[in-house]
């Protein structure tokens, strides 16, 4: 009994010192935002905003550098703070966030959202008390947000398939593609924009498609199957980086890595991602899904400082990266 | 429910040490609601800024009994499955399901609002009488059971809808659910629909489980099974009954999660088995069965709710949330086993 209420006592201190101390770590960041707020209209001195920033899940690497992207760009301007949520690919869990925000009174809200129909009726909530909204990658219905911005999956698709062509030439060649997850919009699109890319050339034949639900570890099972049914595979289309590079584990398990070309998408600039994939010759190409993430901190300034009206839908382009210019687009998006 | 405390010799304690006692007790017994207190004064004092209590809003309250809701009512159910020593991992499968049924039934197959509801609340109460018969007449442990229907009903779930969410959207015309159905998502006088169905509920339940036979069978199965069968108790058909709530509550939160979400996904719901069994572990009902109360779960539903809303208007890191709530649940459980230990 004794020795029960020791612990007891113990985990209770340890749980509220935690708790208020993490408390207090961000209530004080908050005071300087808060004592500043009110002169922040006076002439000389910069205003303080404060973003929130609503993440789908942070489970997916390319989410997590698209956090990064936000913070690194936020922290070119001293005068904005951003706080992060993480929904962990729950909607209910991501409402609740964009709730708290609305709550904080957040001088402008970026959300990624985990689907569009769910998160579409509080970030409407936040848009009509009048918090200006980002939206990033994932649509909401309607138009109750201040900007769009996004990536353009058919275009990307269209570039790699341009590529497979022009690489394959006249006599052409097998392509194997490494789907994502069935019934995704991206996988879609990416299927899509690669026919538009691969038809100037009648030669480029298709002749196995599986889903590898975006999962490296699932696309190594998927390429050894395609691998024993087709003698002769040229090219593998991974629709992202993981796809790509599990294929090039199975085929390189079975000594065929040398006769295949393998392309992703994605081109993330971390340690695991694809750039270093395409620098270290495993990948022939990948084509960088740009996250948004800079350039949303760039329409936050100009919304919040600027005041400057912002286009309402902003698709960006992707670049094409090879062995020639992956190390340099590897730094351009903050690679270490 | 408490034979053994009955017994508990407090009779040749000093008086001293019976008042120290006695007050030790009374905490404990409390436990779940003075948690409650301590989250809800430090979220008070903490959420302040700019002189604005961003915590104590009217807002911002009910938002957190609308976000516990689904949770709560979850928890209800899976209190009586917890209550006769059992488990069910399958609930949050079963909300996913039924969402997605629910989505279906009246965007695809243009059900109306009252069928749309009995079939989805039928579909709960096959998924919980499977897990029932399963569990007590080929005696296999509920564990076991609920975590093979927790991945039949999402493999059901995904296969019914292709893997993607269906959306709902509201009107008279055919392929357009019924305006009725988005009640579940609205607030009356400021009272979101969710936490009204969520208190009503816990009403019902707390009434069945302390004055009806039912419930003090219940009690009584979860105490000792043996015990329970030799004095007359169909303990079968009540652990059956047991289970058909719990999938009945779960298909209830399931219809309200699609009105919320105007969406049924197959891949919602995913872990709200562990949200639910922490508020029951919170409110102070034993793992082992026999002990516990609906009032206490309720408590604990209502402490993460708080905890969730108070780190999250603190900005405190997602990752240090996980920790701080995983410190909070051990330290509940602790409490609660030093009470029981007695």
């Amino acid at each position: 009994m004794k020795n029960t209420k020791k612990w007891l006592f113990l985990v209770f201190v340890l749980v509220l010192s935690l708790s208020l101390s993490l408390a207090a770590c961000s209530n004080t960041s908050e005071n300087t935002s808060g004592t500043k707020k009110p002169s922040g209209g006076d002439s000389g001195e910069k205003k303080n905003f404060l973003i929130g920033m609503s993440q789908a899940n942070l489970g997916e690497p390319w989410r997590v550098a698209m956090n990064d992207q936000i913070k690194a760009a936020a922290d070119e301007y001293p005068e904005l703070k951003v706080v992060f949520a993480d929904a962990a690919q729950d909607n209910s869990k991501q409402i609740a966030d964009v709730e708290n925000f609305i709550q904080q009174k957040v001088d402008l809200l970026i959300i990624s959202p985990n689907e569009a129909k769910p998160l579409t009726a509080v970030v409407k909530k936040a848009y009509d008390s009048g918090i200006p909204v980002i939206v990033l990658d994932r649509k909401v219905e309607g138009d109750a947000y201040t900007q769009y911005i996004g990536g353009d999956n058919k275009l990307i698709g269209k570039k790699a398939g341009e590529f497979v062509a022009k690489m394959l030439g006249d006599k052409g060649g097998n392509v194997v593609e490494i789907k994502g997850l069935e019934g995704a919009t991206p996988q879609q699109e990416r299927h899509d924009g690669f026919l538009e890319g691969i038809s100037s050339n009648p030669n480029v034949k298709i002749i196995a498609a599986q889903n590898a639900d975006w999962l490296k570890d699932k696309a190594i099972t998927v390429m050894e199957t395609m691998l024993q049914a087709n003698k002769k595979i040229d090219v593998v289309y991974g629709h992202n980086d993981p796809a790509a590079e599990g294929a090039y584990i199975a085929a390189k398990n079975a000594n065929r890595e040398k006769d295949i070309k393998f392309i992703g998408i994605d081109g993330l600039p971390t340690p695991d991602g694809g750039l270093k994939a395409v620098m270290e010759g495993r990948l022939s190409a990948t084509y960088i899904y740009p996250t948004g993430g800079k350039e949303a901190i760039e329409s936050a300034i100009s919304i919040l400082e600027k005041k400057e009206k912002v286009e309402k839908t902003v698709i960006l382009d992707t670049i094409e990266a090879t062995k020639d210019n992956a190390e340099q687009v590897y730094k351009q998006f903050g690679g270490k | 429910m408490s034979a053994e405390r009955a017994t508990v010799p407090n009779v040749d304690q000093n008086p001293k040490k019976l008042d120290v006692r006695s007050i030790l007790h009374f905490l404990q017994r409390f436990q779940s609601i003075l948690g409650l207190i301590v989250v809800v004064v430090l979220a008070s004092i903490l959420c302040v800024r700019d002189g604005v209590n961003l915590f104590l809003n009217p807002i911002n309250l009910a938002n957190i009994v609308r976000s516990v809701s689904e949770n709560g009512i979850i928890a209800i159910g899976m209190t009586l499955v917890i209550l006769i020593a059992g488990i069910d991992l399958s609930v949050g499968a079963i909300l996913g399901l039924t969402a997605t049924a629910a989505a279906d039934l009246m965007m695809h197959k243009d059900l109306g609002f009252g069928s749309t509801l009995v079939i989805v609340l039928l579909l709960g109460a096959f998924i919980g009488w499977l897990n029932g018969i399963v569990v007590t007449k080929l005696s296999i442990q509920s564990f076991i059971v609920t975590l093979a229907t927790m991945s039949i009903a999402r493999g059901v779930a995904r296969f019914w809808s292709g893997g993607i969410g269906i959306p709902i959207t509201y009107g008279d015309e055919p392929n357009l659910a019924p305006p009725a159905f988005s009640w579940f998502a609205e607030r009356i006088s400021g009272v979101p629909v969710p936490a009204i169905c969520f208190i009503l509920l816990s009403i019902i339940f707390y009434i069945v489980l302390k004055f009806t036979r039912f419930g003090r069978y219940v009690y009584a199965i979860g105490g000792n099974e043996t015990a329970g069968h030799l004095s007359g108790i169909k303990v079968n058909r009540i652990k059956i009954m047991v289970f058909i709530i719990c999938g009945v509550l779960s298909a209830f939160a399931g219809i309200i999660h699609a009105a919320q979400l105007s969406q049924g996904s197959p891949n919602d719901g995913n872990g709200y088995e562990l949200n639910a069994i922490a508020a029951v572990a919170i409110g102070g009902t034993s793992l082992a069965g026999g002990i516990g109360t609906i009032f206490g779960t309720i408590v604990g539903a209502l402490i993460l709710g708080v905890l969730d809303n108070m780190l999250g208007l603190l900005n405190v890191d997602n990752n240090l949330q996980m920790v701080v709530k995983g410190l909070i649940i051990i330290a509940a459980v602790v409490l609660q086993k030093s009470r029981s230990n007695r």
